[in-house]
This record gives C-alpha cells, sequence and structure tokens, in this order.
C-alpha cells in the first residue's frame, strides 16, 4: 500500500542531508504513525511526542535502515515498539501503586465502566466508533498494535509478520485473539456496535 | 450447537465454522475451504449471524476516524535532523565501493608501475619472437603473464569508474 521504490529513492536523499526529502517522508506518513500512537495511546498530547520521538529516531537511525526491507515496514516496527514500551513504562508506574504485576503486559485485566449505556440504547455510528476507539485503546498493547496494523493501516499479514518480526501464525492467532478480545469487551459493555 | 439432522451431509459442522469465520473473512482461506464457508452460511442462521456481527466489527475498524495531526508536529523532526552529519558521510558513503575494486586489494608490487612497464616489455618482445615465426610454446605464457598487472590494474578502475557512473545515475 506504500511506495517501496519511492521510499527508497527519497530515503537516499535524506541520506545525503537534503532536508526536503526528510519533510518529504513526514508528509508521506505522519498522518499513519500519529493516527497509530494515537490509537495507542487514546491521548492527543501523548500521541504528538510519541509520534515525534518515533520519526527523530527513525531520521538519526538512517544509516541502518536496511534497504532489503520496505521502508514502511522498518518505519511503523520502530513506531509499534515505542508506543508498546511507553504504554508498558505507564502501567508499570501506574500500577506498581497495587504491586504484584508481571513486566511482559501482556494480560491485562479490564475494567467496567460504572455508568455504561443501556442495552437497548440506539447508537449513533459516531459514538459507536468512539467506543469502539476506547475498547481498542484498552486491549494490551500487543493486541492493540496488530489490530491497528491490520485494520487500520490495513496491511497484509505477511507485512504485520515482517513489522513485528513474528511468524505468521503467531501473527494470525494474535489478531484472532485481538478481535475475540474486542468483542468479549463489547459485550461486556453492553456496547451493540 | 446447531445441528442440522436433516443435512447429515453438511461438509462443515458450525464448531468449525465458528473457529474458521475469521479466516473467511480475511480471505486467508484457500478457495474450496473457503467454498464450505460459503455453503454453510447459506443454510445455518446462528453461524450467519455471527458472520455478519464480525464482518460488522471488521468495517467499523476500517472505518475508524482519522485524528488530525497538530500543525506543530514536523517542526520539532525537521529540527532535530543531523543534516550537517549525514551531509559529512555522504562521500565517505558515495566513495565505498566493493573490497575488490579498491586499489589496496591488489598487491603493491602488481600496482608498481616498474612492474607493469617490465610485464609490458616482457609481453613486447615475446609478442615480437612470435610473430617472427619462433614456435616455441612458452611465449603465448610470456605474453599473457607480462600483461597480467596491467591488465588487472585497468580492469579494476573500469569496474570503479562503473560503478560511479550507475550510482550517479541512480541518483
Ligand atoms: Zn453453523
Amino acid at each position: 500500500m506504500f511506495d517501496r521504490h519511492q521510499d527508497l529513492k527519497t530515503i537516499r536523499r535524506c541520506k545525503r542531508g537534503e532536508e526536503a526529502a526528510f519533510a518529504e517522508i513526514l508528509g508521506r506518513y505522519r498522518g499513519a504513525i500519529y493516527n497509530l500512537c494515537y490509537r495507542m495511546t487514546h491521548n492527543s498530547e501523548d500521541a504528538r511526542d510519541l509520534g515525534q520521538e518515533v520519526f527523530i529516531k527513525v531520521f538519526s537511525l538512517l544509516d541502518r535502515f536496511d534497504e532489503n526491507y520496505a521502508f514502511s515496514s522498518w518505519l511503523f516496527r520502530i513506531g509499534t515498539n515505542h508506543c508498546i514500551d511507553h504504554l508498558r513504562r505507564n502501567r508499570l508506574r501506574f500500577l506498581s501503586l497495587d504491586g504484584g504485576v508481571g513486566p511482559d503486559g501482556e494480560e491485562y485485566e479490564f475494567q467496567l465502566p460504572d455508568s455504561g449505556p443501556t442495552p437497548d440504547t440506539v447508537l449513533q455510528r459516531k459514538e459507536a466508533l468512539e467506543r469502539l476507539e476506547e475498547v481498542i485503546s484498552e486491549l494490551p498493547p500487543h493486541y492493540k498494535a496488530i489490530t491497528l496494523l491490520r485494520h487500520d493501516q490495513q496491511l497484509s499479514y505477511e507485512e504485520i509478520a515482517e513489522i513485528l518480526q513474528l511468524p505468521l501464525g503467531t501473527v494470525k492467532a494474535r489478531i484472532h485473539r485481538a478481535r475475540n478480545q474486542i468483542q468479549q469487551m463489547l459485550a461486556a459493555r453492553s456496547y451493540d456496535i | 450447537m446447531y445441528g442440522k439432522k436433516n443435512k447429515p451431509d453438511l461438509p462443515l459442522d458450525c464448531e468449525e465454522g465458528g473457529r474458521g469465520l475469521q479466516e473467511y473473512l480475511d480471505g486467508t482461506l484457500d478457495k474450496p475451504e473457503s467454498l464450505r464457508f460459503f455453503l454453510h452460511l447459506r443454510e445455518c442462521t446462528d453461524c450467519q449471524g455471527e458472520h455478519d456481527r464480525l464482518q460488522g466489527l471488521f468495517r467499523m475498524l476500517e472505518s475508524l476516524p482519522d485524528h488530525e495531526v497538530p500543525a506543530d508536529f514536523d517542526r520539532a523532526v525537521l529540527d532535530s535532523v543531523p543534516y550537517a552529519a549525514y551531509q559529512a558521510m555522504e562521500p565517505l558513503r558515495r566513495d565505498r565501493v566493493p573490497v575488490y575494486l579498491e586499489e589496496a586489494f591488489l598487491p603493491r608490487f602488481v600496482r608498481a608501475r616498474l612492474t607493469r612497464l617490465v610485464g609490458f616489455g616482457i609481453a613486447a618482445v615475446a609478442a615480437a619472437l612470435a610473430l617472427r615465426g619462433d614456435g616455441s610454446a612458452l611465449l603465448p605464457v610470456l605474453i599473457v603473464t607480462g600483461l597480467l598487472p596491467e591488465v588487472v590494474v585497468r580492469l579494476q578502475g573500469l569496474g570503479r569508474r562503473a560503478l560511479e557512473t550507475t550510482r550517479r545515475a541512480e541518483s
């Protein structure tokens, strides 16, 4: 979905230190990366900071970019990992008050809101989308990332496997589990979408 | 479970259907498998309902609204780029050639002007003798060996120049 050849040409110009080339890459990817960060954190300030950090990191490491892979895969890998790290750091800080949480962040208890909508409420589409965003934001970081790459960025399983450096089977299994969990969370809140 | 006792030949049961529904919707099943799902879904209202719910979720996930990137997003990023470092690295990167094209790859005595001249002289004398009809089998060997240092050095230079030309064309 991203033009790999075009990217490579621009990256080579970046490596020569052309400011305009960096601006081109930003123009191509800032929306995707910002929205990835937004949906991962559900917070616009965090999204801006994380998104900028991702680009700053990528732009300072271009010499490490392996031209045998798609630039977009490398960028999304750094972006996804950066968000997951951020969520884990914050989660640990937040949960250390209660103590006793494993460091991997893989399992995750979500809480039902005190005052959810009644089941028979007819939801507007916009509201439904907001609720879905809310539910996604509460998924465990890995499930969240994989769901966004698949459905929001609309990448193929193969591309996701390359980005996350996971076997294809693991990617599929995780996406399935993530969707199941989204459905369960929606049902638990009686969110009908 | 759904059962469908009147259709014992139903090729796919609801349990299997429930497990594979996501793959069906992802389009990652092969054709015959996909067809089995299609046929089952046409017959089975339970699985059809599950299918529609999941498809609805997929559609919702794909239509999440895009959030607008803050206007000042680029500045901090572009200000942080080490342009000077990239510019300084560029000549080094451009000049980097495969090791066999580097001059130092050849032993110094091969590259030495004297070696090449002497080799050339030997080859010339051998060629002259061969032209005069001296049939010694040693002469072709002497010609080739004599020319070898010059040829190798020139081939290497040619390879380097060809590489530079292609690189310039690429950029
Ligand atoms: Zn069924």
